[in-house]
């Protein structure tokens, strides 16, 4: 237990230490590493808790995927932190106050709660998975695709969709003028559509055909 | 399976919804895109609206599914009956102008029956996950309609705003209901008061301070002060149209999620969320009033209009009991009906190259389009709380509680806020009706001289004992069944 | 049958005139609307000989509004014989005004609206009278303002008229504001609004308290006070009278109508009505009559020196609110009441005579252009001096008299019973009655008689020094040159026959009524309708009051009369020089003791800047932000706060953890009942 004791403070300790170097790295590029180093020690207090699931998840999917794509974005946008900073800098000394307004009244929630002045209504613990013979990820599902929770799983996934059409609706364009290649509409040409025969009058001249009839892209 | 299907019939407005809303994103996808075939998703998404609010009528039995995640009982079904009916209203007036500022895209439909959608589970949430998930999947169809306006600046800008101060009240919401449960180990609304019920509750401060928490998250979806400041911007940023959707149906889901919570999972901690209801709804009728005097956009103005409004819906939510939130559901069915009403006059306000948002612009309007003039007219002066039109009724059956749970200052502050209001609503009616004209608007179109109109019969009708007697009634009833 | 016929039918004539009016016409839309309120007015007196004499009452349920829990609301009418006496003043003024109107606005192009207008006016008041509850009151009582305001701002081209018709409004909001607030109070402590229900539960209420602040305030009182306030607004009781004068600005005929015989006595009608909830309530009374005599002579000394025609008279009508105001005060409701009943007549009179001054003068309504009318409109110079005959209260004590002299002597005289402090009721009220007779003559004399003034443009101003201030002056040049190319005229006949009718009333009206309304048959003729408390005698006590008291408003009258008579016809000189003699004077009353500017300095202007205070210092200048950090002292926070919608997000995200903190803290430090 003691061991358990030293690796919580341990991950704990870091994931402050560096959710403070977040926000406080001069370097944007500095700030998402620090960021990623945050996530690996969360996944290791749920890796301390048995949810290694959870932990193998944390790391793919924030580190893997979400913390990668932030570098990406910080890299490719040219954002003048210095000049931000500045206005924090300015209204610093407002914020330090209300924050550690803030901050004191919540260590004060918690300290009532040790102290034993505030009296802590408890439910019933979650049940401990029984005797391990399923594993982690099976207990997840058992949970998430079941009642109740299949409900909040359905309006996750509609969340989901929002997000990806806003993505979509928001960013994506399609310009004019860009040509692809269409094979279907390759294959249906056919002379008829193709080729037009104009009768030139004897003499005279003819209009130019009509542009060809535009492929869809 | 039909055993199994049957249990879950009370949840068949929502899957109406929802699944409207893919099917319609699937032809969206794979059809060819022009105004024509947007025009029609936009027709089947207003169907779909009516058969949602259909099935809601037809239900059965009171229910409450998934451990009490979802209830479904008279409140909840009043309120996506206006829920509904705001969302349609707004839709009807968001056809032809978005079609003017060329962004009729069919994507804006299918986001507003899934923001739609949302509000329904919000309303509904016996739980706190529930309230979050419905909170976010309305929260965040609503970020992307009022940006949707891509290319211009503002849209963009408002859309933006809006989701970064709603991540944070989505956070402060977030941490709130942790708090909570950490106190009553569930997040449950029927365990939460279970938990809170116990004697010396109140003086617990992880519940206070769960509460609180909470509280300012829902706070900013009605944009009560001083968590309001989104508003006026938003308003004034998004397309006029998805304004009109901003301020009706999302405001009701959200009022009714407030009295839900803070009814039926927190009676025990009433001295506690009492407080800060008066505490949000002064603010809110005070800054609310006095923020519209001086505004020349009319979008502002009534954003500020907006945001005392949600002051005066609070005022019988502080008195608390089924009276209270009797007073509240009157309340904000007389708001949508007016809103939705001074939205489609305010859309009515075109001229060759757009809309004009400038107050001034209305001048004369009485002696150009008297129809139009009359009609902005009526709303300002309900909402202004004038009787015999609707918004003086509104006030009364939300005054009404308050004076007799005692919170006397409270309605004479209401009182005063609303007689300060009276101010700027009048003087819209006065530079309507007598200043100079200034140049004509364009004729008004069909579907915002049909909303105009509704509204207007409703506002004006309201003192007919046959429309006010069955809301009132449907109000006390659906105000009763929360448990 | 015949009680919904009277309510009814002014409606049904002004929707005809309203919504039909460009289709029919405007001469269809005036006969309609006047015929339907002839008839009205017919069946009203019908209705008063009924209850009063045959002392029937009655209770008719129209509709159920909203049933819910404890509120039953629903529309119905209550007939009695306080209300018989406001049908009859209502309709049959307003009948009368109506067929006036034909002739004074034969001019206007927009006459249907007008009619409409008025129409709509009489049926918002007779909701107010019929009342049976409370929220039908308020009902009648804000429809009537809207009424008002639509008739103040009818010529809406007229910039003045415009801003009197908000001002109207806006003042008689803070009266509604107190009154809503009084309904509030009486649902809350009565759980009902039905007036039955209210005045029978009234007894058991009278004297208890409630703790406010800490301290304990009599329930009642505090009640009949917030309801009072309300009457304050709509009668122009002192404070709340400023929009009575202004409102001048709408038609004459408006004048008449509303602001001196139906509208401006609803204030009255209300505490009449309430009079089983203020018997209970000794102090909200005093101030009743407190206000009442305070009103009565602050009118009257403002009326001395005003010189626009309506003016003066919307001055008295103030005035003499305030003695019926001072009447139900002192408990003598039935001689408020008379006084309201025979005032209808005369004022009404006045007005409409005034207008027909005004008419022949071709909309000329300063004073100082007249004069010398008597002999081009002698008609009307006859119904005038009928009229101010009435209103100064011309008769021989124990004997008989014109219809004011009956009315008002009976409050002189009630105000003596009454036995206030010093009785100031009764000297104060006995000065008003002598200022009362100074300004009416002086305006006969300054209109009929003198030399006329009007032939010579504003030459009138050298001998007559009241053009002092310049405001107006401009105003008569454009009057004055060329305008009255032709003598002035006799008004029509339509217009003069509702002078006549009115003329009558004002001739009779107090004496043949006095018996009944306050005389030996005042307690069956009223029935239930005025309650009076088992220590109230007043009105046998008035009765029995010394000859000299009787004699007093008598010997005011006469004297104000001599007084007027040297002033104005043997030495025209006079005024100007005592105008110079006492100048401050003179100002503080022509300026109306300042009300104006005073609201505009507390109310208005502080109003106007807080608006635009958070307007521009919120959202029209985006502030630099620019604050010493080390000197972030509360006084700059809050000022960020109120500045906050600058549009950075970062500030709006800031004021949202502000109020959070600030929430929290509230509770941390244990204010919000958390340890």
């Amino acid at each position: 237990m003691a061991l358990q004791a030293v690796f919580f403070y341990l991950f704990s300790f870091l994931t402050v230490a560096s959710a403070v170097m977040v926000i406080t790295a001069r370097n944007p590029v500095h700030a998402v590493l620090w960021l990623i180093l945050a996530f690996f020690n969360a996944a290791g207090l749920f890796v301390l808790l048995g949810a290694e699931f959870l932990a193998m998840i944390l790391v793919v999917v924030y580190v893997g995927a979400v913390a990668v794509l932030f570098l990406f974005v910080v890299m490719m946008l040219d954002v003048d932190f210095a000049e931000l900073r500045a206005g924090f800098i300015k209204n610093a000394p407002l914020g330090a106050m209300v924050g550690a307004i803030l901050l004191i009244e919540l260590v004060m929630v918690v300290g009532m709660r040790f102290a034993g002045t505030a009296q802590v209504v408890r439910g019933p613990a979650p049940a401990p998975v029984a005797g391990s013979t399923i594993s982690n990820t099976e207990a997840l599902g058992a949970i998430l695709y079941r009642e109740p929770f299949v409900f909040y799983l359905e309006i996750a996934g509609l969340i989901l969709l929002v997000a990806m059409m806003g993505a979509i609706v928001l960013t994506l364009r399609h310009k004019d003028g860009v040509k692809r290649q269409s094979i279907s509409a390759q294959n249906a040409r056919n002379p008829a559509t193709a080729i037009e025969i104009a009768k030139v009058p004897a003499g005279g001249y003819t209009v130019p055909p009509k542009a060809p009839e535009k492929v869809r892209s | 399976m039909m055993a199994v299907l049957q249990a879950y019939a009370p949840l068949l407005p929502e899957i109406i919804i929802v699944l409207g809303a893919m099917v319609l994103m699937m032809q969206g996808a794979f059809r060819p895109e022009n105004d024509a075939e947007t025009s029609r998703i936009m027709w089947l998404a207003l169907a779909v609206l009516v058969a949602a609010g259909v099935a809601i009528v037809q239900l059965g039995e009171p229910a409450r599914l998934f451990g009490g995640a979802f209830v479904d009982d008279a409140f909840a079904r009043f309120v996506k009956l206006l829920v509904l009916a705001g969302a349609g209203g707004a839709m009807v007036l968001a056809f032809d102008e978005m079609k003017a500022q060329g962004s009729f895209k069919f994507e804006l439909p299918v986001l507003l029956l899934l923001a739609t959608a949302g509000m329904m589970v919000m309303v509904s949430a016996g739980d706190l996950m529930a309230l979050y998930m419905g909170l976010e999947l309305q929260s965040l169809a609503l970020y992307v309609v009022a940006a949707i306006r891509r290319d211009d600046a503002k849209s963009s800008e408002a859309g933006l705003k809006y989701f970064v101060l709603g991540a944070l009240s989505s956070g402060m919401l977030l941490y709130g209901a942790s708090l909570l449960y950490g106190f009553a180990g569930t997040t449950s609304f029927a365990g939460i008061a279970a938990a809170a019920s116990v004697a010396g509750a109140g003086q617990n401060l992880l519940l206070v301070f769960g509460l609180v928490f909470l509280m300012v998250g829902l706070a900013f979806k009605v944009s009560a002060v001083p968590f309001h400041m989104w508003t006026p911007d938003v308003y004034q940023g998004a397309p006029t149209p998805i304004t009109a959707f901003l301020a009706a149906a999302p405001k009701v889901a959200a009022m009714a999620l407030l009295v839900r919570l803070v009814m039926t999972a927190l009676p025990g901690v009433q001295p506690q969320w009492q407080q800060i209801i008066v505490f949000l709804a002064i603010a809110s009728m005070v800054v609310g009033a006095l923020g519209a005097i001086g505004q020349t956009n009319i979008k502002r103005l009534m954003a500020y209009s907006s945001i005392a409004n949600m002051g005066y819906a609070l005022v019988p939510l502080a008195a608390g009991g089924a009276e209270g939130a009797q007073g509240v559901l009157i309340y904000m069915a007389i708001y949508i009906v007016m809103t939705l009403g001074a939205f489609g006059c305010i859309l009515s306000m075109r001229r060759e190259g757009g809309l004009v948002e400038d107050i001034n612009e209305l001048a004369g309007l009485a002696q150009t389009n008297l129809f139009l003039a009359f009609a902005l007219a009526m709303f300002m002066f309900s909402l202004a709380g004038i009787p015999p039109l609707a918004g003086f009724f509104a006030k009364w059956f939300a005054f009404l509680p308050a004076v007799k749970a005692g919170l006397y200052w409270l309605a004479v502050i209401g009182v005063v806020a609303s007689v300060i209001g009276a101010y700027y609503y009048l003087r819209i009616v006065k530079i309507m009706f007598f200043d100079d004209a200034k140049a004509p608007f364009m004729a008004t179109r069909a579907k915002e001289g049909a909303i105009v109109a509704l509204a207007l019969v409703l506002v004006l009708g309201f003192v007919l004992p046959f429309v006010a007697s069955p809301l009132v009634e449907a109000a006390g009833t659906a105000a009763a069944s929360l448990k | 049958m015949i009680y919904k016929a009277i309510l009814f039918l002014p409606l049904i004539g002004a929707l005809i005139a309203g919504l039909f009016g460009r289709a029919i016409g405007h001469r269809a839309a005036e006969i309609v609307t006047t015929a339907l309120l002839a008839i009205a007015a017919v069946l009203s007196w019908i209705v008063f000989f009924d209850v009063g004499f045959g002392h029937t009452t009655a209770r008719v349920t129209l509709l159920r509004w909203v049933t819910s829990g404890n509120l039953d609301v629903s529309w119905g009418i209550r007939i009695d014989t306080l209300t018989a006496v406001m049908l009859v003043v209502v309709n049959t003024v307003s009948a009368l005004v109506h067929l006036y109107s034909i002739g004074y606005m034969h001019e206007d192009p927009s006459r249907s609206r007008f009619f409409a207008y008025l129409s709509l006016f009489t049926f918002a008041m007779l909701m107010l009278v019929t009342s049976d509850n409370f929220l039908q009151l308020f009902f009648g009582w804000e429809g009537v303002g809207l009424a008002s305001y639509l008739l103040i701002g009818f010529w809406y081209k007229k910039p003045e008229a415009n801003a009197a018709a908000m001002k109207a409004f806006v003042v008689n909001r803070v009266g509604d504001f107190g009154f809503a607030l009084g309904i509030f109070g009486i649902f809350f402590i009565f759980q009902t609004i039905g007036f039955d229900q209210v005045f029978a539960a009234a007894p058991d209420m009278a004297g208890k308290t409630f703790n406010f602040l800490g301290y304990q305030v009599d329930i009642l009182t505090t009640l009949c006070l917030l309801l009072f306030l309300g009457a304050m607004g709509k009668s122009a009781q002192f404070m709340l009278h400023t929009w009575l004068p202004d409102a001048m600005e709408g038609p004459t005929p408006v004048s008449a109508l509303i602001h001196a015989a139906t509208m401006v006595t609803a204030g009255v009608f209300m505490v009449a009505r309430l009079s089983p909830l203020f018997e209970h309530a000794p102090t909200a009374l005093e101030v009743v009559t407190f206000v009442g005599v305070l009103t009565a002579f602050f009118a009257a000394t403002v009326g001395l020196v005003q010189n626009d025609i309506k003016r003066v008279i919307a001055y008295s009508t103030c005035s003499q609110l305030g003695y019926m105001f001072a009447a139900c005060g002192l408990g003598a409701y039935a001689a408020g009441v008379f006084h309201l009943f025979t005032h209808a007549f005369f004022k009404a009179l006045l007005f409409l005579g005034a207008g027909s001054v005004i008419h022949a003068m071709h909309h000329e309504q300063d004073m100082r252009n007249m004069g010398g009318l008597k002999a081009y409109i002698p008609t009307t110079w006859a119904m005038m001096l009928i009229g101010t005959l009435a209103l100064t209260g011309v008769g021989i004590p124990g004997l008989a008299g014109f219809a004011g002299f009956h009315s008002k002597d009976a409050i002189v005289e009630a105000a003596y019973a009454g036995h206030t402090p010093y009785n100031y009721a009764f000297w104060v009220l006995a000065v008003a009655a002598f200022m009362t007779s100074f300004y009416s003559w002086r305006l006969m004399f300054m209109t009929f008689h003198q030399s006329p003034r009007w032939k010579d443009g504003h030459g009138a101003h050298g001998h007559d020094d009241h053009g002092a201030h310049g405001a107006k002056h401009g105003h008569d040049d454009k009057h004055g040159h060329d305008g009255h190319g032709h003598e002035p005229h006799e008004s029509p006949l339509v217009m003069l026959i509702p002078l006549f009718v009115l003329a009558i009333g004002a001739l009779i009206a107090g004496y043949s009524f006095k018996e009944y309304f306050i005389g030996h048959d005042y307690k069956a003729f009223w029935a239930k309708a005025l309650y009076e408390g088992p220590n109230n005698h007043i009105l046998h006590d008035l009765h029995s009051v010394p000859k000299w008291v009787a004699w007093t408003p008598t010997i005011a009258m006469l004297s104000g009369l001599a007084l007027s008579y040297l002033y104005y016809v043997l030495a025209p000189g006079l005024p100007a020089a005592t105008a110079r003699a006492f100048r401050p004077v003179y100002l503080f009353l022509l300026n109306k003791w300042y009300f104006d500017e005073l609201y505009d300095r507390i109310f208005v202007r502080p109003a106007m800047a807080i608006g635009r205070f958070l307007w521009k210092g919120g959202d029209g200048t985006v502030i630099d932000g620019t604050i010493d950090g080390t000197a972030a002292t509360v006084g700059k926070v809050t000022d960020r706060v109120v500045k906050l919608q600058t549009g950075y997000v970062y500030h709006y995200a800031f004021a949202m953890l502000i109020g959070l903190a600030a929430i929290i803290s509230w509770f941390m430090l244990g204010l919000g009942g958390v340890k």
